[in-house]
């Protein structure tokens, strides 16, 4: 199960020996694997009940809870969620399909390539965040600059890899659907492209997540709904439980994000025999 | 016999448990003594359990039934009395060809003089004199597995484990490495335990050949192999075919035994 | 030489494409001052201190928390690796927290530990610990079963096999999980640094922009992408020479 953590599970090529697993063992294990959550919940709750912090400093696990729960209920958690998804989803769309599009670009013309090489390699291991004045200088305030910063910073991952895809193709591959009088066209698209497909679904899986770091990071500096911003206004006004629902929210969106992108590489390849994760941000 | 064996298996069987899927039973009372000194080679189908049984003599793997012992006392764990060579070389591949060979030198009682002397040494004698500071992933794989045995060697094992060892070598350099060996074997005169699918390599290299059952492996027969070892001609002498074509028929048999099994 | 000249040519060409834009007024010079002048902006505040000074915090603090977060999340995925009660024990909370986007974690951070380093430190290391937990865990496992049977054979107790054996093999995806944790720590000092902070290049950016002096903003920006650049080469470099048994 869940690999999306590239935690993967042991497996034969572990270096220890595995001792046997009867049922019991493995009842064992169940309960140490959940342990540590119930660990982490209960400690929360009777570390912020014995008073030993201020209920500022960290509010019980219940009314974090509660506050969620009231959250859901008024519709202002769905409203949140919802422009924030937007925002972040969007920009990840512009930056897959642009990125994608771009990669294809640089390994089809050498021009391109020659003017792209140098920005991707040189705009990759910047953080673009830093522009993000700029980006707020130049388009203002609202979803529009939001968006454009989260394009801009998911775009990087989706290119390189798309590009590293379609050069790691298999050469015999593509001299045998040339010998059997694949256009260039039908190289590109029906070649090419499947065969390059793992790479760049990884770059993608690189890219959803910062898509939502960034998304987030933007709604804290320029306010808007969304749950970003929410958290910002709630630590503003020192509401503590309003800042950790906020964590609570926006962890809980983020897994499920990922979690759906990695079941839908498995479901997309299944014919590639080792799906590889990517270790993401 | 039993007054002078060094290694002695005794009524061990093993099960193999793959993480997903049903316990296979790998070994099954297999007994074997084996003299000091001696050259014996462990022969038989893939997924017979020679390598399995190689394992647990070096102490890699429990024994969960039977017991193996080695100069009268039992094996419970890996030790440097019985040094290993792997198929796939086993190389340290962030350490160069010298650091391999001082790696099991680091841990004797060896001033360290002595060990880069020692290293040198046993690096000269598998014939990769030059190649002291190039990584595992610059050479050959005949290279790489010179590199394995000088490095076993070097921190003298009275037993010698080797697990195919020449089974990802090209052709070429499969005799020559084999040729090598057995000039290695006669120097330094150690006990050597062989694991192969090649009748050919096994009848030309051993003393004694030990053919296997398919799964559960089982010792189906022992034959005695023990030729002129320096004749080089000795492929095409009369009684070194018609060795190879008995033992072969042995083999063949546990093959097609083994491929009705995976069948059904 | 003229290789690496006619590669990073489109850059220079961009530069001074942004120089003429601005110069013929094609863009209002609020919006995109001209180069020249965002160099000798530059010059000043080199001269002034202040780019030094907010540097000095920015990368005091990136240094410690990345610090920080590489010696426990390699501890700590070596020793996941190693013990299996640990890795069933721990690998929820990682599989849990891994995906969530990092930056929620900025109110909090200032909640517990307030406006100065000690927030920004503890973001960075939180946010860059998994990372490097996972590469250390996905390296540490994947050494090969024969290297450690190898190692034992000569003599290796099991503890010395974690330095031997386990460690060096880890190291590839421990390092890449690095270089990973190195670029998400820039994000997530800058984005601390322009929400909540009083010193640090964020600061001063998010302070000059607010204060419509953006000759010096486009200075500090394009420093602070200019360092996150070098910073990622000279890791880069490092990796390689770690890994030079790799060819």
């Amino acid at each position: 199960m869940a690999h999306v953590t590239g935690v993967r599970d042991r497996t034969s090529r572990g270096w220890r020996n595995a001792p046997a697993s009867p049922f019991v063992a493995r009842i064992g294990w169940g309960l140490a694997r959940s342990a540590s959550i119930v660990l982490l919940l209960a400690g929360w709750e009777i570390l912020a009940r014995s008073g030993t912090f201020t209920p500022f400093v960290l509010p019980a696990l219940t009314s974090v809870l509660e506050r969620i729960l009231a959250d859901a209920m008024s519709g202002d958690l769905f409203l949140g969620a919802s422009a924030t998804l937007y925002r972040a989803l969007t920009g990840f769309l512009i930056a897959a399909v642009g990125g994608i599009s771009l990669g294809m670009a640089m390994t089809r013309s050498i021009g391109i390539r020659w003017f792209f090489d140098p920005i991707i390699s040189v705009g990759f291991p910047m953080p673009k965040i830093a522009f993000l004045p700029v980006v707020i200088l130049w388009l203002g305030l609202y979803d529009v600059s939001k968006i454009s910063m989260v394009a801009f910073e998911a775009i990087f991952p989706v290119v390189t890899a798309t590009i590293v895809g379609i050069k790691g193709v298999d050469r015999e591959i593509i001299w045998s659907a040339r010998n059997m009088g694949a256009s260039n066209r039908e190289l590109l698209c029906q070649i090419m492209l499947p065969a390059a497909f793992p790479q760049i679904m990884t770059g993608l899986q690189v890219a959803l997540p910062i898509s939502l770091i960034v998304a987030i990071v933007t709604e804290m500096l320029m306010g808007g709904n969304g749950l970003g911003g929410g958290m910002m206004s709630a630590s503003r006004f020192a509401d503590s439980p309003g800042v950790f629902a906020g964590i609570v929210e926006i962890a809980a969106i983020g897994y499920c994000l990922i979690k759906g992108m990695s079941m839908l590489r498995r479901r997309m390849l299944l014919w590639h025999q080792e799906a590889l994760e990517p270790s993401t941000v | 016999m039993s007054a002078s064996a060094q290694i002695v298996v005794k009524d061990v069987s093993h099960d193999y448990r793959p993480p997903v899927g049903r316990v296979v039973r790998a070994l099954e009372d297999v007994s074997l003594s084996i003299r000091e000194r001696e050259f014996i080679a462990l022969l038989g189908p893939s997924g017979c359990g020679k390598s399995t049984l190689l394992y647990l003599i070096g102490g890699f793997l429990r024994i969960e039934n039977g017991r193996i012992c080695v100069d009268g006392r039992a094996v419970t764990a890996p030790g440097p009395d019985r040094g290993v060579v792997f198929q796939h070389f086993a190389l340290f591949p962030w350490k160069t060809v010298k650091g391999n060979v001082l790696y099991g030198l680091e841990r004797g009682k060896l001033p360290r003089a002595e060990r880069e002397t020692r290293a040198q040494a046993f690096i000269d004698l598998v014939g990769l004199t030059g190649f002291e500071d190039s990584y595992p992933s610059q050479l050959s794989g005949g290279m790489k597995q010179r590199t394995a045995i000088a490095r076993t060697l070097a921190f003298d094992p009275q037993i010698l484990l080797m697990d195919e060892p020449f089974g990802a070598l090209d052709a070429q350099t499969r005799s020559l490495m084999q040729t090598e060996l057995l000039d290695i074997w006669q120097k330094t005169r150690k006990t050597v335990i062989f694991v192969t699918h090649d009748v050919q390599e096994a009848v030309y290299l051993a003393e004694r050949v030990a053919v296997m059952t398919a799964r559960p492996g089982r010792i189906k027969t022992i034959v005695d192999t023990a030729f002129d070892k320096n004749d080089p001609q000795i492929y095409r002498a009369r009684t070194f075919v018609d060795k190879v074509d008995e033992i072969w028929g042995l083999v063949r048999e546990e093959a097609i035994k083994a491929q009705g099994t995976h069948a059904r | 030489m003229r290789r690496t000249g006619l590669r990073y040519l489109p850059l220079l060409l961009l530069a001074i494409a942004w120089e003429l834009l601005a110069r013929l007024e094609l863009i209002s010079s609020s919006a995109l001052p001209p180069l020249s002048h965002v160099v000798v902006a530059w010059v000043d505040l080199m001269r002034s201190g202040e780019l030094v000074s907010n540097g000095y915090a920015s990368i005091y603090r990136a240094m410690t928390g990345l610090g920080l977060s590489v010696l426990v999340g390699s501890l700590l995925g070596i020793f996941m690796a190693w013990w299996r009660p640990l890795n069933a024990f721990l690998s929820p909370l990682v599989e849990i927290f891994y995906p969530m986007p990092k930056s929620a974690l900025i109110p909090v951070t200032v909640i517990w530990l307030g406006f100065g380093d000690g927030s920004k430190i503890l973001l960075i290391f939180l946010g860059c610990m998994l990372p490097v937990t996972i590469g250390a865990f996905n390296g540490a496992r994947s050494s090969e079963q024969a290297l450690v049977w190898s190692a034992r054979s000569m003599g290796a107790s099991r503890l010395r096999m974690l330095w031997d054996v386990v460690l060096p093999s880890a190291l590839p995806e421990l390092l890449n999980g690095i270089r990973t944790a190195l670029a998400l720590s820039f994000i997530l000092l800058v984005s601390s640094e322009l929400i909540v902070a009083r010193s640090g290049f964020g600061y001063l950016i998010g302070f000059l922009g607010a204060d419509g002096a953006y000759e010096p903003m486009f200075a500090v920006v394009l420093t602070v992408a200019f360092l996150g650049f070098a910073a990622d080469r000279a890791f880069q470099a490092f990796m390689n020479w770690m890994l030079r048994w790799r060819t």
